[in-house]
């Protein structure tokens, strides 16, 4: 069953884990972000406030081995948050992102030196440490994206990223710093070597926004989640061929993945589902929010059957009850363990102000037959 | 104070219009006004219309829905393609529709979502029989084939 907490009365835009677990940042539709503290009795409760945006926060991430804590918001600014032992809170520090409009989405990248932000103002800025100055300034990626980024996605190298954004195309773009000294190396994404900002790869997806992309674990496929309820993938060895399905459900929202093979899916519908890659395609496995089936028709008595009636106007129960766990929009989902190089937990927020912890040995067990 | 305060022409100005880095659709992978697929068009109009007479519905429905002209900068073209595919719909027998549908494919299915919803949009008397069609549509396509017709920016 998944472990379902209402943790507040409105959406969620963004949620992220600490590196074990006892704490999660949260971000609300307020200026405000918190991190929350595990209790005894499992649930999470405020902790922390993280006071200095003026405009909602859009995005939060947390970098798991250097602890700090990065948000964005509406307001055209992003903050890192370092923990100060001494007074157990989280101090600021300014984030020079230079944009002229409100930033969507931001990921620290895969060692932590770096991370990228996207923003409405059609630019991704990926920002690094300056020790003199003590802030955090920004390189910019501007062309060719010509819309409002969604969603950002760093390869395991440090290096590479790809972007999903509003003008119906996922890229992938190489961000090899030499500000930070990176030596990059040729892969199958980059065959020779690029310098910041080149463009790699370009996706079209039919006129749909791009609402979310990944990179897999090794970093050679790369999935997205479109508005025309698609799904995507594409392997760097043979970028032409790009494997999509055309759901018959409503778009999707967020992209995970589990392993080499699978994907969770999570958006519209209210639920994550998984998606089964093989090497030749790219299909749909299961839904992963089973629920035990409750017995609809029980025995009732004729006596009980007319107490019913009497009481509610019908006889038969209703279709009001909710078939997920989650009451609206799944907006983030984020791995929280793995083992085997699989994910074993993953969580997702919403806009229902829900934080829900999937177990992914539950739920094999609940689906006959599913592997991931 | 001058006369032009009181003007409100400014307020008629199309301001985005003047933005240069307004998002502009990719017009590379439009069919332009080409003679051959305006041709193409036609011609399966005259078969369609054939394979009506002959009461072949079910492949009068799969020709009639390939190779939409979709983004077709003449809309004549496209206006000849949406009558034909109307007149393969009203050809159906209430019972028929069902099992025309099961045999479409899920490519097919989208292309007929967007001509009716381009059918309630431009013949509103024929909503009720679109409908059904709508209804049996979504059985097979699910909510996903409407999504696409609303995404869609070119317009069948």
């Amino acid at each position: 069953m998944p472990v379902v907490q209402q943790l507040f009365n409105e959406p969620i835009s963004s949620h992220a884990f600490n590196a074990d677990l006892s704490q999660v940042v949260v971000s609300n539709s307020s200026p405000n972000t918190h991190v929350m503290k595990k209790g005894p009795d499992g649930n999470y409760s405020v902790s922390n406030t993280l006071e200095q945006h003026l405009e909602r926060v859009t995005s939060v991430d947390w970098a798991p081995t250097t602890n700090r804590i990065v948000t964005c918001a509406g307001d055209r600014n992003a903050y890192v948050w370092n923990y100060q032992e001494d007074t157990g809170s989280w101090k600021p520090c300014l984030v020079l992102l230079r944009i002229n409009r409100a930033a969507t989405f931001v990921r620290w990248s895969p060692q932590e030196d770096r991370f990228a932000v996207g923003s409405g103002a059609r630019l991704l800025s990926i920002c690094y440490f300056d020790p003199e100055n003590n802030w955090w300034v920004s390189k910019h990626i501007k062309k060719p994206i010509r819309s409002t980024i969604l969603c950002v996605s760093w390869h395991p190298s440090n290096h590479l990223i790809a972007v999903g954004s509003c003008d119906f195309k996922c890229r992938v773009f190489s961000a090899a710093l030499k500000e930070m000294s990176d030596k990059p190396q040729t892969s199958t994404w980059m065959p020779k070597l690029s310098k910041f900002g080149t463009l790699l790869a370009e996706f079209d997806t039919n006129s749909g926004w791009v609402h979310g992309v990944h990179f897999s674990p090794s970093g050679t496929l790369l999935a997205w989640v479109a508005h025309d309820s698609s799904v995507n993938l594409v392997n760097s060895t043979n970028l032409e061929k790009v494997h999509t399905v055309h759901t018959s459900y409503l778009p999707y929202c967020c992209v995970l993945w589990l392993s080499e093979e699978s994907i969770v899916v999570a958006g519209h519908s209210n639920s994550p589902d998984l998606y089964k890659v093989t090497p030749d395609k790219l299909e749909f496995g299961a839904k992963l929010d089973v629920k035990k089936q409750k017995s609809s028709n029980s025995n009732m008595s004729a006596m009980d059957r007319f107490k019913k009636l009497d009481v509610q106007g019908q006889a038969e129960e209703a279709a009001t009850t909710l078939e997920t766990t989650h009451a609206n929009c799944i907006t983030e989902i984020r791995s929280i363990s793995t083992a085997n190089n699989k994910v074993t937990k993953f969580s997702t927020s919403g806009k229902d102000g829900r934080l829900v912890v999937w177990e992914l040995d539950n739920i094999c067990s609940l689906i006959a037959g599913l592997q991931i | 104070m001058s006369k032009a305060v009181d003007s409100r022409q400014f307020r008629t100005i199309d301001i985005d219009a003047y933005d240069e880095e307004a998002y502009q659709d990719d017009k590379s992978t439009d069919v332009t006004g080409s003679q051959e697929h305006s041709l193409q068009v036609s011609e399966r109009a005259a078969q369609v219309k054939q394979l009506l007479n002959t009461s072949k519905c079910g492949d009068a429905l799969t020709l009639a829905l390939k190779d939409p002209p979709i983004g077709h900068l003449d809309a004549s073209v496209k206006d000849q393609n949406y009558q034909t595919v109307m007149s393969v719909l009203k050809a159906f027998r209430t019972t028929d529709i069902d099992s025309a549908i099961n045999s479409l494919s899920a490519p097919e299915v989208d292309v007929l979502m967007k001509y009716l919803y381009k059918g309630f949009s431009c013949s509103p008397d024929k909503a009720a029989s679109l409908l059904l069609w709508h209804e049996k549509a979504v059985k097979k396509g699910g909510l996903g084939s409407i999504v696409r017709v609303m995404v869609d920016r070119k317009g069948v």
